[in-house]
């Protein structure tokens, strides 16, 4: 394959991964408060992603993907608010694990890397349209 | 046939230009893929250095060796740069550098397409064209 097409297709595979990090991302920011709904009940858990290297043995190409999506083990915050369904005996709700900020960061990030490949992207077009341009004379 | 020469050598850095444009593409798409190592290929000197004196064809039935260099394109891992180092994750991928090279990629290519461009407008003016 032709280096210029497997360019492309790399860019396009880390756009992919990063488009599903920040949709992990934007799952953790809308579930920041949900807590579950009967007594003592866990509430949303935080997600993770990680990447992964694979080869593409079609172009020879090192493609990205999305190697898995887990949950971060860290602990909930506890609250005192009796009126929620979801408090335990002594009025305590059970949030869900996410940090805002780390959240924002992790958001910011991936955009940026999302903007890297996008670049990345147009650059390997140019230099396919420069080529062709040479039939012009 | 010097101009023919030159076509060659054309051809051979587009080939160059294209390769880098795939390993820097490969470098900024696993920019947050852990336990990554920035790549990069051979210089450009280099690769045409390692050219070879074709042999001597006595049949015109046998295949020509490249007069310019053999596919001698290598792409290894990039020294780790200093200033970023090995991130925690195990990645060494600089996103800025990656960017630069880039860049440099694209006027190197712009250059040698115009240069043909030029010299192939040249030779059809030696045609009365």
């Amino acid at each position: 394959m032709d280096p210029l097409s497997a360019a492309l297709k790399i860019s396009g595979s880390g756009m992919e991964a990063e488009a599903t990090r920040l949709r992990v991302v934007s799952e953790n920011i809308a579930n920041s408060r949900t807590t579950g709904d009967t007594p003592g009940a866990d509430p949303y858990r935080r997600k993770t992603i990680t990447f992964s290297n694979e080869l593409d043995r079609a172009s020879g190409a090192k493609m990205v993907n999305v190697k898995k999506i887990g949950v971060d083990k860290g602990n909930f915050i506890e609250e005192h608010d009796p009126s929620s369904p979801a408090a335990d005996a002594n009025g305590m709700v059970k949030l869900p694990n996410v940090n805002m900020l780390v959240e924002m960061a992790d958001l910011r990030e991936a955009n940026r890397s999302y903007e890297a490949n996008l670049q990345s992207i147009r650059q390997s077009r140019d230099l396919i349209s420069a080529t062709i341009d040479l039939l012009k004379g | 046939m010097q101009s023919i020469q030159l076509f060659e050598l054309a051809s051979k850095q587009a080939e160059w230009l294209s390769i880098r444009q795939q390993v820097v593409s490969t470098n900024i798409a696993n920019a947050n893929t852990p336990k990554f190592r920035a790549q990069d290929v051979t210089p450009f000197q280099s690769v045409l250095e390692s050219s070879y004196t074709p042999m001597a064809r006595t049949n015109a039935a046998h295949f020509a060796g490249d007069t310019l260099g053999g596919d001698k394109i290598e792409v290894k891992d990039e020294e780790v740069n200093n200033e970023i180092g090995v991130q925690e994750s195990g990645n060494t991928v600089a996103v800025a550098n990656e960017l630069s090279k880039s860049g440099e990629i694209k006027r190197q290519y712009d250059l040698n397409t115009q240069l043909v461009k030029a010299f192939h407008n040249m030779m059809l003016t030696a045609l009365g064209k």
